[in-house]
């Protein structure tokens, strides 16, 4: 086992900040490839138009999965050194139901409005600084929130433990639900286009 | 042939979806990736540590160590809870041989196990490194040692003067974990046996315990 | 697809098949899980840039909040020599050099047709800012807890998924006029 090399020492912290700007470049990248610099295409995803944001997103969590999956059990990664974000469900409920309705009017979440802002949008600028005025907000009146923003702590638990299923199963079902989504975005793009022509003539 | 030939006529969407569709199968009978219970040991690499020694800290350096407040490493009291609270190396926590593999104990933490004598931290020791956990160390003859060397350090009978100057800097570690440097003229074996000290350090010793600094890692 | 023409002399080249771009991405979240033992994230990048940012106008005042005291850390570091920090520049920098070829570097306004470039700009912002709450409240975005999360299997990453897609679609309606 030697992976992940930051946790067993291969490099150190100044190292590790040079990898964070190269792992960025990556994601950026990519974000970019897929047309996530446009918050009409991330948008669109809401009104069933274009799915591209459930097909990159749905297709970058499997890739990932299996491939953490595969290398854990080979014994390469240490899957309990990689971090893992504890779960506090309701303040996480309450933040996506806010999170969301801020994708929708906004256009971006804050990893694509960087992409948007580097390709030249100006949206892109503004939903950063409207980002930032929130966080400020926020920090501001976390002591108002601060009560709610530690209940129903659950501590780090994943849907394997949760469900007391093995974490194989978990990986092959998250697969084949991703398989069964990604057919239903290609038809239903299909049918929204279909629809639209139609309302057109 | 027939095969390939359906394979080619698929879109490489198709394509995509079946090779996750596989690797999702596979997944079902690939097993658990937390590693488990089983183990892999490279015996000859292991033969080699145990051959050099380069598993054992001395109990002057674990002193050392403390004193100078290093958090690097975490000190591991393999015995029982009753002799845990009765005494315990200044900075150890308490965790059993059968409980090791399931404590918080992570595989890229440096770790020194010690016990009354040097059996059980061997053992333990075998465990975590057949479990893959990168460095374990012992204490060198284990608790017992501790107490001789740093504990109760005993002067030797006509020390030459190098001899002397040592045992004073070991005289001061030892008052520094309340110890009691033996400096009697009479054979050992005719002294009362000292009591142990108090397993906390004094106050004011030593500055609470620095934390490996934690890095925030979510966002 | 996309909504700029004009200024730059080369068309904008279509986008990459979605399926491929998501490997691509999953590629980079898995290298930063094998290389760091950590996921991508993006709003935590902000929250250590305001963090700095009040530190330095109200020290005392940041202090004692523990949602910046969090961010700032003991001290011994600048706030801003964070992970997080890094991989966002990283972001902006990859977000660039993918578009330049692409020639999708265009100064415009992602908006619908049916709407006026001002409000387009008032909504971006607005919608910055409730993502913004949104985001700290769940301790974490779409990067750091729907993708990251999601591929750890993460039970709250997956609620916050499902929630993240339940609010964007009731909201949807609302909003039509900005984006069709």
């Amino acid at each position: 086992m030697n992976a992940p090399w930051y946790k067993y020492g291969l490099f150190n912290d100044e190292i590790s900040l040079v990898v964070a700007v190269l792992i960025g470049i990556g994601f950026g990248f990519f974000l970019e490839r897929a047309g996530f610099g446009s918050g009409r295409k991330l948008a669109a995803q809401f009104y069933f138009t274009d799915m591209t944001v459930l097909k990159v997103m749905f297709t970058a969590i499997v890739t990932a999965m299996v491939g953490l999956y595969y290398l854990s059990v080979i014994g390469y990664v240490d899957l309990s050194l990689v971090y893992i974000n504890p779960t506090y469900l309701l303040p996480q409920i309450v933040g996506g139901l806010i999170l969301g309705v801020g994708f929708v009017v906004g256009g971006y979440c804050p990893g694509t409005s960087c992409v948007s802002a580097a390709t030249g949008r100006y949206d892109g600028w503004v939903y950063l600084l409207g980002f930032v005025a929130g966080i400020l907000f926020f920090g501001e009146l976390f002591p108002l929130v601060e009560k709610f923003y530690v209940t129903t702590d659950m501590g780090k638990v994943t849907l394997p433990q949760l469900l007391n299923l093995p974490y194989g199963l978990m990986v092959f079902l998250v697969c084949a639900m991703a398989i069964g989504a990604f057919a239903a975005a290609e038809w239903g793009e299909k049918k929204m286009a279909a629809k639209n022509q139609g309302e057109i003539k | 042939m027939k095969v390939t030939q359906w394979i080619n006529k698929l879109s490489l969407n198709q394509k995509l979806a079946a090779l996750l569709f596989v690797l999702g199968v596979v997944a079902l009978f690939a097993g658990n990736p937390y590693g488990g219970a089983k183990a892999t040991i490279d015996a000859q690499e292991l033969a080699l540590i145990v051959e050099k020694q380069a598993d054992h800290v001395s109990a002057e350096d674990l002193a050392d160590w403390i004193i100078q407040n290093r958090a690097d490493y975490r000190l591991i009291d393999l015995r029982t809870e009753p002799e845990f609270a009765a005494y315990h190396i200044p900075t150890s926590e308490c965790i059993q041989l059968p409980n090791l593999l399931t404590s918080d104990l992570q595989r890229n933490e440096k770790i020194i196990l010690y016990s009354e004598g040097g059996i059980h931290s061997a053992q333990a020791w075998f465990l975590l490194k057949a479990q893959g956990f990168k460095s374990v160390y012992m204490l060198f003859g284990g608790l017992a040692e501790w107490q001789e060397k740093i504990l109760f350090p005993q002067i030797p009978e006509n020390a030459t003067p190098e001899q002397l100057n040592a045992f004073q800097k070991i005289a001061e570690v030892s008052k520094f974990f309340g110890g009691a440097p033996q400096t009697g003229s009479e054979p050992a074996a005719l002294q009362p046996k000292p009591s142990l000290p108090t397993p906390a350090l004094p106050s004011g010793a030593v500055n609470p315990k620095i934390q490996t600094k934690k890095k925030k890692e979510g966002c | 697809m996309s909504s700029s023409q004009t200024s730059d002399p080369f068309t904008p080249k279509p986008y990459w098949n979605p399926y491929l771009s998501g490997i691509g991405l999953g590629l980079v979240l898995l290298a930063a899980f094998v290389i760091m033992g950590r996921g991508l994230g993006a709003s935590g990048a902000f929250s250590s840039a305001v963090a700095f940012v009040v530190e330095k106008i109200a020290p005392s005042h940041a202090h004692s909040n523990s949602f910046y005291a969090e961010y700032l850390g003991d001290g011994s570091t600048n706030p801003l020599k964070d992970w997080l920090v890094f991989e966002v520049i990283g972001v902006f920098i990859g977000g660039f050099i993918s578009g330049k070829l692409a020639h999708r570097v265009v100064r415009s306004v992602e908006k619908g047709p049916r709407i006026s470039t001002r409000k387009r700009l008032f909504f971006a912002f607005v919608g910055g800012g409730l993502m913004a709450i949104g985001a700290k409240l769940a301790r974490g975005c779409t990067s750091g807890q729907a993708l990251t999360g999601g591929a750890l299997l993460n039970f709250g990453s997956w609620a916050f998924m499902m929630s993240v897609f339940a609010g964007g679609y009731a909201m949807a309606y609302l909003v039509r006029r900005q984006w069709t």
